[in-house]
């Protein structure tokens, strides 16, 4: 059985390998240049230091513009193709395995042999989603690998938190892939038409990937830091702020201060003012950089658990009978 | 010994789509060790049936037995080979790999004998399958279903798309293998003369409905032709008529058996299948079934 998926899949195997072979090849290629072009502008210090501390010194200049110009945009590009992969392994992998065969008649011909409905679809799905989780995984590496060179110069000044910059790293395309792989699959399966099953595989996962994007910060354990000034803020780079307000002097909580006079403020000193108030303190909950780990695995275990039930969705969907 | 086990037994098997019945109450045996053919007009339950047997389609009423198992959604019954229709095979890959799938996914598959099948159909392994004819795809398709070494073998109109030569090699091939290893065959057409001759079992379904099912020598001996001139009454009890023709100034009567007495100008044949199944075809079941 293993044989002949591997051998009905094989154009299939031969295109995964190509994109490899051209997205490692290009992100090193592209990381070689750049690294070249920061070196040849002086900027290695930037690198490491990002531009909020050097403003004023070398890294505020015009060569970190001249950079950022020249190569933000390919960088963006290049992550928004890995952002991108999980919806193409989906519609163009996932969808047409099983609507293809139903839609050929070839169905027929598998179900009529002595094996069982079951392990053919086992079969087919394991075979196939081995290359396909693995083709979006390199490529995901080597595109950070070229990105991390930039450093803070690059999309890492923003942060691990950024709808992109979370959806190209950890666990997260490898989740995304499977999920919408088993999602092209199952619709595949239940419409028996590829394109149908195309479509609504691109449709579908566009909106999964849309809700669980909506809560996925309630997924992440949130750190509380306290400020005794009221106006210090929380440094960006230490997490990403879920909620944030004011504490009063018996610690609670105030996030809505509509129902406070500020007008006498603006003659004050806004500390004082404030404490005066009773809004003693500033507070933030923020999910720590260092947690980010953490919330990749919470929301992949989310598209797994999608993934198991798709795959369910596929057997009940090939062994039922009309 | 399996040999009380018949290949197929259906009780009072129905299946209802959404847009009304392809079978009704369908009470039928299918004997081992004979070629059975299952006739009727398009859309009357045919292809059904067979997706009954396979276990691809679920019965609405009644039930049916493969071998005494009841088929179901988890794979087919390992002693059936079904060839449908379309004869599906994958177009991409060769033959030579095509009979490779068929020994990897059949325990008891025979390679030597399904390669001398594709070699006596002189059909090169080496070929791609989407680049074959008709007739050496329906081969091909052959080899597979019956390298399989199947107790039962079911082809779904298997020679539609056959030119009349290559319909009579491959009739002829299919026979000779079945009958040599008492393989029991059930052959779906809606071309009765191809099946003249070559099945011994009929049952012709209609509407969905059996209308007729028996061993071929009982049915012919159970009905008769009779041929006589206009304006003479038929001596044939008109209960028994299945079916009147008027053809070249003369009645043809098709009917079931019975003494009768002789009629001025009337002759007394022994009907032909072809004939016999298309007179009930016309008639939609009114006459008494006998078999």
């Amino acid at each position: 059985m293993t044989w002949i998926v591997w051998r009905l899949q094989r154009p299939l195997f031969i295109t995964l390998a190509a994109g490899i072979v051209l997205a490692v090849g290009g992100a090193l290629l592209l990381r070689a240049v750049m690294t070249a072009d920061i070196a040849a502008a002086g900027l290695a210090d930037c690198v490491r230091e990002g531009l909020q501390r050097g403003v004023g010194g070398a890294c505020g200049s015009r060569q970190v513009m001249e950079f950022q110009n020249a190569w933000g945009n390919r960088m963006w590009v290049a992550q928004v193709l890995v952002l991108g992969l999980p919806v193409l392994v989906g519609v163009f992998v996932g969808a047409p395995l099983f609507a293809r065969e139903y839609e050929q008649g070839t169905h027929a011909l598998a179900f009529t042999q002595s094996v069982s409905r079951t392990r053919w679809m086992v079969t087919k799905f394991l075979v196939t989603v081995l290359p396909a989780l693995t083709a979006v995984v390199v490529i995901q590496l080597a595109v950070a690998h070229w990105v991390a060179a930039a450093g803070e110069l690059g999309p890492q000044q923003s942060g691990p938190f950024t709808a992109i910059s979370f959806g190209v790293a950890g666990v997260s395309p490898a989740a995304y892939a499977l999920c919408a792989y088993t999602l092209g699959m199952f619709v595949g399966a239940v419409s028996k038409r590829t394109l149908v099953g195309m479509s609504l595989a691109l449709g579908a996962f566009v909106v999964i990937r849309f809700v669980v994007d909506g809560f996925r910060e309630s997924l992440g354990t949130t750190t509380r830091v306290t400020f005794d000034d009221p106006f210090e803020r929380v440094d960006k780079s230490a997490g990403l702020t879920v909620d944030g307000g004011w504490l009063t002097a018996d610690g609670k909580e105030v996030t809505d201060t509509s129902r406070y006079d500020f007008s006498d403020c603006a003659t004050k000193d806004s500390t004082t003012c404030y404490h005066e108030k009773g809004l003693v303190k500033s507070f933030y909950d923020i999910i720590p950089a260092d947690a980010v780990g953490a919330l990749h695995l919470a929301e992949a275990s989310i598209f797994v658990a999608l993934s198991a039930v798709f795959v369910a969705g596929t057997v009940w969907a090939v062994r039922r009978q009309v | 010994m399996t040999d009380e086990q018949l290949p197929v037994r259906a009780d009072a098997l129905g299946k209802k789509y959404p847009r009304g019945w392809a079978l009704r109450e369908c009470a039928l045996e299918v004997p081992a060790g004979r070629v059975v053919a299952l006739v009727g007009p398009n859309g009357a339950g045919k292809s059904t049936f067979m997706g009954l047997v396979t276990g691809l389609l679920r019965p609405t009423t009644g039930r049916i037995e493969v071998f005494g198992d009841t088929p179901n959604g988890r794979g087919m019954h390992p002693a059936v080979s079904y060839l449908t229709q379309q004869k599906p095979l994958y177009p991409q890959i060769t033959v030579a790999e095509t009979l490779r799938f068929g020994r990897n996914s059949n325990p008891g598959w025979d390679q030597a004998y399904a390669e001398e099948l594709v070699a006596r159909a002189s059909v090169p392994l080496t070929a791609k399958v989407g680049t074959l004819s008709g007739g050496q795809r329906t081969r091909v398709a052959l080899a597979v279903a019956l390298g399989k070494r199947p107790r039962m073998l079911m082809l779904d109109e298997p020679l539609a798309d056959l030119d009349p030569l290559a319909r009579e090699v491959v009739l002829r091939t299919l026979l000779t293998e079945c009958r040599d290893q008492g393989i029991t065959v059930l052959l779906s057409s809606h071309v009765l003369a191809e099946l003249e001759g070559v099945c011994d079992h009929l049952v012709l379904l209609s509407e969905g409905r059996i209308q007729l099912a028996g061993d071929v020598t009982a049915l012919l001996d159970g009905h008769v032709l009779l041929v006589g001139p206009l304006g003479v009454p038929c001596p044939a009890p008109p209960a028994s008529v299945v079916d009147v023709q008027t053809v070249d100034g003369a009645q043809v009567v098709h009917a079931v058996a019975h003494p009768m007495p002789p009629q001025h100008g009337w002759r007394s044949l022994r009907p032909r299948l072809g004939q016999l199944t298309l007179a009930y075809m016309r008639s939609g079941g009114s006459a008494e079934v006998a078999a």
